[in-house]
């Protein structure tokens, strides 16, 4: 288990030394039971850290929010503050930060990972809990090992299996306990009794073509273009996005010929086809990058599907060439590099 | 952006006007907008077609140009050149390829015709907003690098060398020379191998711009025509070739006794050796693998009794790096392995032969001071069987390839055979006789007619030892027989493979290797001492198989190509290289890990590309998510407008 006072003890000490920024984390929310991410940068204020399976958030995000602040207070010629941050990261979290690493988004020395064991279970999906009739009024959900979430309704306490209130990217999850960290709260448990990986995509396959591309029609045309994946993705950190032409990065040496020639690749219209090339570009764009967070998913207001499309480009780089987005954040990325033993000889 | 673009149609004869309506293509094109002259013209690569394209661009005032016609590799050059004669930058000339992507696959005239529109008017909107970039200068290195110390290797480093040029001759053994110097006669003139050589091994010993690097290897090499950077790694040299009075007390005095390469196994050697008397550095040598005395000195006779003290077990290798503009690949061949043949008893039995034994048998510096003996007995074999194409032309268990010396050779071997034993026998199988050459045809009829030696053909079956001799079981095609032939030796013609290490070396220089692993020239016809790389030329039996004139041949037309390129002051690098936009940069370096010529780093967490290294290929643009980097004249903004332009009904 989580010793979850262990946890605020190291976030306490970690900023009472002064060693780090900021923690982030996680703190009891205010609307219902799901638990929010907090920055905090007082040792006192460690009390109020939480770890519990409504963690749901990728706080990576916010390191991506951090560097940008960071760079935007240079361009201020304001002298940054050189410490590093302190992020709680589940095991997918740790793994988003193996990629920014990876891609020299971040280094290394900046950012201290307090590493949170999903004790071999996972985060609920708050709709599964309130499709249930003890969900609607639960206040607290706490791990009961790896097969069963304790939910607390006023004083009653239920066990519930955790394969029904799971997530269901953590009921596909290889690896539920952070592998880079700093320091590891929790056991490493690496058996996991739930679904193989890449099952739903695998099962969205088998459906005819005509019936797949009727689906994503249906998805695509209901889609808002409120653009919350990308704002929660935190591989999606590019200042400027090739499918959106609202983000276009104006410096003072941008030319009005740069200006007048920008190129739209992707309609803000919210249409079929201009949404198809939107939710399809950024799937490649995150092919090999994707560490299956499932928050894009979360927090589609329309729900779409989004985890089948990031999670088929994880499957085939898994597949064909055994890569594995944010492993290791030594390793040379999917797209870029070229190995020997590549089974396509065409490339050589 | 240029906005009087002129369009130019080209019929090249039928090529493209059988099935491209090219006259519609143009009175279409004219209406584009910023297109100001359309014309179309039966061969626009003819003078006359040049000459409209010239003359056009002074009276109408061009500031861009399409041409459209075959593909951008024939013409493109011609044409940008007659752009800048016509005071138009070349950069502003771009090619639609109507032929090879239009016209030649398609059958439909009107959808062909329709398609050529199409590709025109895309590159009429690329070429609106080519920028009229400059040549990128970059000074040259008048060096050269040659790898290999064969008499390819070595007729290049002395070309080169004469024409002032200084070289750096690399070879990975302690002598060069390489397999030339095994050789005992060479065909068809029947003159020594090593008589004719060896002027040349001292020439390049004594040439004071030629710079010999033996028991040394590339190791890596960066850079780009003109600029190279290589790494060399020479082995420790334990025995001072400057010191070493070749007085053979040492190797008196060495305990080991190991199978010595130079003489292809047939007699052993000491851990301290020369390899040929006429070796170049002429000095003795140390096998660091068989040499019992290194780390700890258990032994260490032969420094005992070097009275020149040229021998120092502390040395170690050294590894250095090198400017060079030109490199010369010459890293030989080697013979198919012998261990791949048992059907012919070669491994199995001492007295079948390969045919590199065989010429050490005949040689005056080998085992036997150039008497034939078996090496089994020391019997002079009375009869003995050649069988030729042994692993060549045999693409089902072997090499697919004719090795094309064997047949020569092997009537030299048969040759000397009557020569050294004229009351022996020799017999030949063989598939067909290939004797191209300067009287080459004449030297194999001198052998069956005058040396009296039997030609079988067909194959052999099978090489099995009987009571002291080697039975040959094979075949005589022409008179329908099986033959067997109880013979005392056999010579295996061994087919021809690129040297070990070849593959390696391809890597390192990142030229191309053929499908039968030699290396690759850029064209089998117009460019074949050129490798697929610029500044990297191809010598000698590494390319395919060839015999000595040949290699000679390749080497000095190899020489004259570096002369060539490093006759010049600069060199002109295309300025269509890849452009970093810097906003959009976060410095995820995945194109620094695309980059095929480590032409871009990371400078202040930006990419960076070195203009000089980059070809333009645009790896790193199809890597980028963030669109942050362009390859200059094929910009995004263009790909976009082509791709408007093409999609646009």
């Amino acid at each position: 288990m989580v010793n979850v006072d262990a946890l605020r003890g190291y976030a306490a000490d970690l900023l009472e030394k002064g060693q780090v920024r900021a923690v982030i984390g996680y703190r009891r929310g205010t609307a219902g039971v799901l638990a929010q991410p907090c920055t905090i940068d007082e040792a006192g204020e460690a009390e109020t850290l939480v770890w519990d399976p409504t963690c749901l958030n990728n706080l990576a995000r916010y390191l991506v929010e951090d560097r940008q602040q960071q760079a935007a207070a240079q361009t201020r010629n304001k002298t940054p503050d050189g410490r590093p941050v302190a992020i709680v990261a589940k095991g997918c979290d740790s793994r988003a930060v193996a990629v920014l690493l990876q891609e020299n988004y971040l280094k290394r020395e900046d950012v201290v990972i307090i590493g949170v064991s999903c004790e071999g279970s996972g985060v609920i999906d708050p709709r599964k809990l309130a499709a249930r009739p003890e969900g609607r009024w639960a206040s607290r959900v706490d791990f009961a090992g790896a097969d069963a979430f304790k939910v607390t309704v006023g004083g009653d306490e239920t066990l519930i299996p955790a394969r029904d209130l799971l997530a269901d990217r953590c009921l596909e999850c290889r690896a539920a306990a952070p592998a880079l960290n700093d320091v590891l709260f929790g056991e490493v448990v690496t058996e996991r009794g739930l679904d193989e990986p890449f099952r739903a995509v695998k099962a969205a396959q088998g459906a005819t073509e005509d019936a797949r591309w009727a689906t994503w029609e249906h998805h695509f045309d209901r889609c808002l273009r409120c653009f919350a994946c990308r704002a929660v993705c935190p591989m999606c950190y590019c200042p400027e996005c090739v499918v959106d032409s609202t983000t276009f990065v104006n410096t003072p040496g941008t030319t009005a010929e740069e200006k007048a020639t920008r190129i739209r690749w992707c309609e803000r219209s919210a249409s079929v086809s201009e949404s198809a090339l939107y939710h399809l570009t950024r799937a490649i764009h995150l092919a090999g990058r994707c560490i299956d967070c499932g928050e894009c998913e979360r927090v589609c207001p329309v729900n779409i599907p989004l985890r089948l499309l990031n999670t088929k480009l994880e499957m085939e780089a898994f597949e064909q060439f055994q890569y594995e987005a944010g492993r290791d954040f030594g390793q040379a990325s999917l797209l870029s590099s070229f190995r020997d033993e590549d089974p396509n000889s065409f490339i050589r | 952006m240029s906005k009087r673009t002129g369009v130019f149609v080209c019929h090249c004869g039928k090529n493209i006007a059988a099935t491209v309506d090219v006259k519609k293509v143009a009175r279409e094109l004219a209406k584009d907008d910023g297109v100001v002259f359309c014309e179309d013209y039966v061969y626009m690569c003819s003078d006359p077609g040049q000459g409209a394209v010239i003359d056009a661009i002074k009276e109408n005032d061009l500031d861009g140009m399409v041409i459209s016609c075959c593909s951008p590799t024939l013409h493109e050059k011609t044409f940008r050149d007659a752009s800048e004669l016509g005071g138009l930058s070349g950069f502003r000339c771009e090619i639609a390829n109507i032929r090879e992507q239009c016209s030649w696959v398609h059958k439909d005239p009107d959808e062909a015709t329709d398609k050529a529109i199409k590709i025109s008017r895309a590159a009429v909107r690329r070429v609106q907003r080519n920028e009229p970039l400059d040549p990128i200068g970059v000074p040259v290195t008048r060096r050269a690098l040659v790898v290999g110390g064969g008499i390819a290797g070595i007729q290049t480093a002395l070309d080169l060398a004469d024409a002032g040029l200084d070289v750096i001759l690399v070879e990975k053994q302690s002598t060069i020379g390489g397999n030339m110097l095994k050789l005992s006669e060479t065909f068809p003139t029947l003159d020594c191998s090593q008589c004719i050589l060896s002027p040349k091994m001292v020439a390049v010993s004594k040439n004071p711009r030629i710079r010999l690097l033996t028991e040394s290897e590339v190791e890596s090499v960066s850079g780009f025509v003109g600029n190279f950077r290589v790494r060399i790694k020479k082995k420790a040299q334990y025995v001072d070739p400057e010191l070493c009075k070749l007085c053979d007390d040492c190797s008196q005095v060495c305990p080991v006794a190991v199978p010595n390469e130079y003489d292809e196994g047939l007699t052993n050697r000491r851990a301290i050796f020369i390899p040929f008397a006429q070796a170049i550095p002429a000095s003795f040598t140390l096998d660091e693998a068989a040499c019992l005395g290194l780390k700890p000195v258990v032994c260490g006779k032969c420094e005992e009794v070097c009275e020149a003290g040229a021998i120092d077990f502390d040395k170690r290798p050294t590894v250095f790096e090198e400017e060079v503009g030109a490199i010369v690949v010459a890293t030989g061949y080697d013979l198919y392995g012998m261990d791949k043949l048992g059907e012919y008893g070669a491994g199995r039995y001492a007295d079948v032969l390969d045919g590199l034994q065989f010429e050490r048998l005949c040689s005056a510096s080998g085992a036997t001071e150039g008497h034939i003996l078996r090496p089994s007995d020391h019997k002079v074999p009375k009869e003995i069987v050649f069988i030729q194409c042994s692993g060549s032309r045999d693409p089902e268990n072997h090499c697919a390839w004719c090795s094309k010396i064997c047949c020569m050779y092997t009537a030299k071997h048969a040759t000397l055979y009557k020569h050294h034993v004229p009351d022996g026998q020799a017999y030949v199988f063989y598939i067909d006789i290939r004797s191209g050459g300067k009287g080459y045809e004449e030297f194999v009829q001198r052998s069956m007619e005058k040396d009296g030696v039997i030609y079988l053909r067909g194959r052999v079956s099978r090489v099995y030892e009987q009571g002291g001799k080697l039975r040959v079981l094979g075949v005589d095609t022409l008179s329908g027989r099986n033959v067997e032939i109880a013979a005392d030796m056999v010579v295996l013609a061994q087919a021809m493979e690129p040297s070990k290490g070849t593959a390696e070396i391809a890597k390192t220089l990142k030229i191309g290797l053929g499908k039968d692993g030699f290396l690759a020239e850029a064209h089998p016809k117009l460019k074949p001492v050129e490798s697929v790389t610029a500044g990297i030329y191809l010598a000698g039996a590494a390319q395919g198989p060839k015999d000595i004139p040949e290699t000679v041949a390749q080497a000095s037309a190899a020489a004259s190509k570096v002369i060539a390129l490093l006759s010049k002051e600069e060199l002109h690098h295309s300025p269509t290289v890849a452009k970093v936009r810097d906003p959009y940069c976060t410095g995820c370096a995945m194109c620094v890990d695309a980059c095929p010529y480590e032409a871009i780093g990371l400078v202040g967490g930006k990419a960076a590309v070195n203009e000089v290294l980059c070809q333009g290929c645009g790896s790193c643009v199809g890597v980028c998510v963030r669109a942050a980097i362009d390859v200059k004249n094929v910009s995004q903004l263009q790909i976009h407008e082509m791709i408007s332009a093409v999609l646009a009904a």
